[in-house]
């Protein structure tokens, strides 16, 4: 189950509507779902570090455009800039959650279906590969 | 036969003439070759089988099924680089392109005149095994029809009249849908689980999978057998015992081979260390020629122009998932930038580093440690340039850098000389960490190696390593063809000490 803090964060980063083509955000694509088995399968690593990028940014992120933490006190112009300036950080560790963050969004967003069908990823034919074996 | 250990609930000790642990490029090849004389051989590898029509057209399920640690083995150093290793039946030989080189002459000379491997390592023999390897996988350049997105590199070297080819692979019939990252669903690339494996399986060699060995025994000196343990999510698996009546053969990779053979007990200053590598760093550009990433062959097409800077270039086809991730912008901006996806095109550099690293056990598996030096920096930045430059004369509207301090995107090549102003520090960049070399480096002399000519561990006569961790450099181009060449001459080599 994801906090409310959690779902400011990552509805920011991929937010609904954020692009006229590519239409849908995180949330339109159960995300809880894939959270779910993120944090029954992945290595511990992977798990702790998403966990430490999210804590970066809901207490780290706002610093570094000099507001007070957490990031879920202000509008969402305010708390792209703040991720922003995670994702430039002059320190290579807060650039790396950074990272960790987006990478584990990714890990889902851009395997989704409708996702993939919005940027002209074609269909697959893996259904087809296992009748034909 | 075939013996998953996830399935098996009873302890195993059973006797093989040659146990090899692995079955990636090396162990799988040594097997085929072992296979030919009639010897009863285990291939023990430590994560899955995964049948073909189960390799999934999204990355996540392919990490999780095929990838160490799922993609998430770093390397330590200013920069925190992830290795890319598979871990399943076939290795990573299941998840890369299947990209074919020789070893150039070049690193012959290095062998021979530094290390002294004239003998070891005979040019003319290992020649005839990579024959043998092209002729089997039918190793061949990229066909046309399977080039795709591939295209806009051959455009761009002809434009600056730079040297580059379609790229040299093993396939049969590659429909060039750019899913060779997350396993060939059509069986097109010839991988080791597709090859050699079944080659040595239907001539009696037994396949262990899920089957993590923890260390080689040895009685009265001499290498008797591996012990280890079968792999149970969620609970403890059960012990398995593989004894060799005439050898072990480690095949594990530069990363895992030092470990196992320091836990087994074998000491050598240089076991883990000279760690060598090829760091790759992606750079990705805007087209508008309708040529879409996922139409192609993976990586079709390389230019090698810059051998004597120690780079090569290549293409490279990300899916979704891991293109989006290199893409600039956070939020809406970050989405504008997906939204482009389909006229994205990426370019790997692949840099013969001079820096070298270590391998270590740690307390997760194991601590590796890989830092660039000035003098890759300096290789790895004109590197970028050319690449850019590369992409303009390919057609390219703009290059995303992914550099840290420098801007997001440059228009022209007025801008090149950005790079001239690009960091020194690692850190800065995206890498990626893929060919991998060293750690247990072959030298005729007990004090300069850990593994003698013949491919034995100094001083255990019967305990044998034939993957890339005993190649004393790296290599500058891809490794797939040289490390099974290398081993299919090790295991014949080995045959003929272990007639009687």
């Amino acid at each position: 189950m994801l906090s409310y803090r959690t779902r400011i964060v990552l509805d920011t980063l991929l937010p609904q509507n954020g692009d006229d083509q590519l239409d849908v955000g995180l949330f339109d694509t159960d995300f809880e779902s894939f959270y779910e088995t993120f944090e029954a399968g992945a290595p511990a690593m992977m798990r702790v570090g998403f966990r430490a990028a999210l804590f970066t940014a809901v207490w780290i992120a706002p610093t570094l455009i000099g507001l007070p933490p957490p990031l879920t006190l202000y509008d969402r112009e305010t708390r792209e800039h703040a991720l922003e300036a995670l994702l430039h950080s002059r320190s290579n560790v807060l650039r790396q959650m950074a990272f960790l963050l987006r990478a584990t969004c990714c890990f889902h967003f851009g395997g989704d279906s409708v996702v993939r069908e919005k940027v002209g990823y074609p269909e697959q034919f893996d259904a087809h590969l296992e009748a034909k074996e | 036969m075939r013996v998953d250990g996830l399935q098996h609930s009873t302890a195993i000790d059973e006797a093989y003439d040659y146990v090899i642990v692995g079955s990636g490029a090396a162990g799988a090849s040594a097997a085929r070759v072992l296979a030919d004389t009639g010897a009863s051989i285990a291939v023990v590898e430590e994560g899955p089988a995964v049948p073909r029509t189960h390799f999934p057209d999204k990355v996540w399920p392919a990490f999780h099924n095929m990838l160490r640690n799922m993609g998430g083995l770093i390397a330590r150093g200013r920069a925190f680089i992830p290795i890319i290793q598979g871990s399943c039946l076939g290795g990573s030989t299941v998840i890369n392109s299947a990209i074919m080189w020789r070893v150039p002459d070049d690193v012959f000379d290095v062998w021979r005149d530094e290390f002294g491997l004239q003998a070891a390592l005979p040019p003319d023999a290992l020649h005839r095994q990579w024959d043998r390897v092209e002729r089997e996988l039918n190793v061949h350049p990229v066909f046309e029809e399977a080039l795709g997105h591939n295209v806009s590199m051959r455009r761009a070297a002809e434009r600056l009249n730079l040297s580059a080819a379609p790229t040299r692979r093993g396939d049969r019939g590659c429909q060039g849908s750019a899913r060779c990252l997350t396993g060939c669903p059509h069986g097109a690339k010839q991988s080791m689980h597709l090859t050699y494996l079944p080659y040595a399986e239907e001539r009696g060699a037994t396949l262990f999978t899920h089957a993590k060995v923890e260390r080689v025994f040895f009685d009265l000196g001499r290498a008797s057998g591996v012990s280890g343990r079968f792999q149970s999510p969620g609970q403890k698996g059960r012990n398995f015992i593989l004894r060799a009546r005439k050898a072990v053969i480690v095949a594990a990779s530069a990363i895992q081979t030092p470990g196992l053979l320091h836990k087994s007990g074998v000491r050598s200053k240089h076991l883990g260390k000279h760690f060598q590598a090829h760091p790759g760093s992606p750079l990705m550009a805007v087209f508008d020629d309708g040529g879409n990433l996922w139409k192609g062959a993976t990586q079709g097409f390389d230019a090698d122009e810059y051998r004597a800077d120690r780079f090569k270039l290549e293409t490279i086809s990300l899916p979704p998932e891991l293109a989006f991730v290199r893409m600039p912008g956070t939020g809406r901006a970050w989405m504008h930038s997906m939204a482009e996806m389909a006229n994205i095109r990426v370019w790997g550099v692949q840099l013969r580093a001079f820096a070298e690293g270590e391998v270590r056990n740690g307390l997760f598996g194991p601590d590796v440690r890989f830092d660039p030096n000035a003098r890759d920096m300096r290789n790895l930045r004109k590197a970028l340039r050319v690449t850019a430059e590369m992409f303009f004369a390919g057609g390219a509207r703009e290059v995303i850098l992914s550099i840290h301090g420098m801007p997001e995107r440059i228009h022209s090549v007025d801008e090149l000389d950005v790079f001239d102003r690009a960091p020194d520090n690692p850190a800065a960049y995206s890498w990626i960490l893929s060919h991998l070399f060293g750690t247990a480096r072959m030298s005729v002399n007990r004090s300069k190696g850990v593994v003698d000519e013949h491919f034995a561990v100094h001083g255990s006569p019967n305990l044998y390593v034939v993957d890339s961790s005993i190649f004393p450099t790296n290599l500058g181009v891809n490794p797939q063809q040289a490390i099974m060449g290398i081993a299919m001459h090790a295991a014949e080599n080995i045959a003929r000490r272990h007639e009687h």
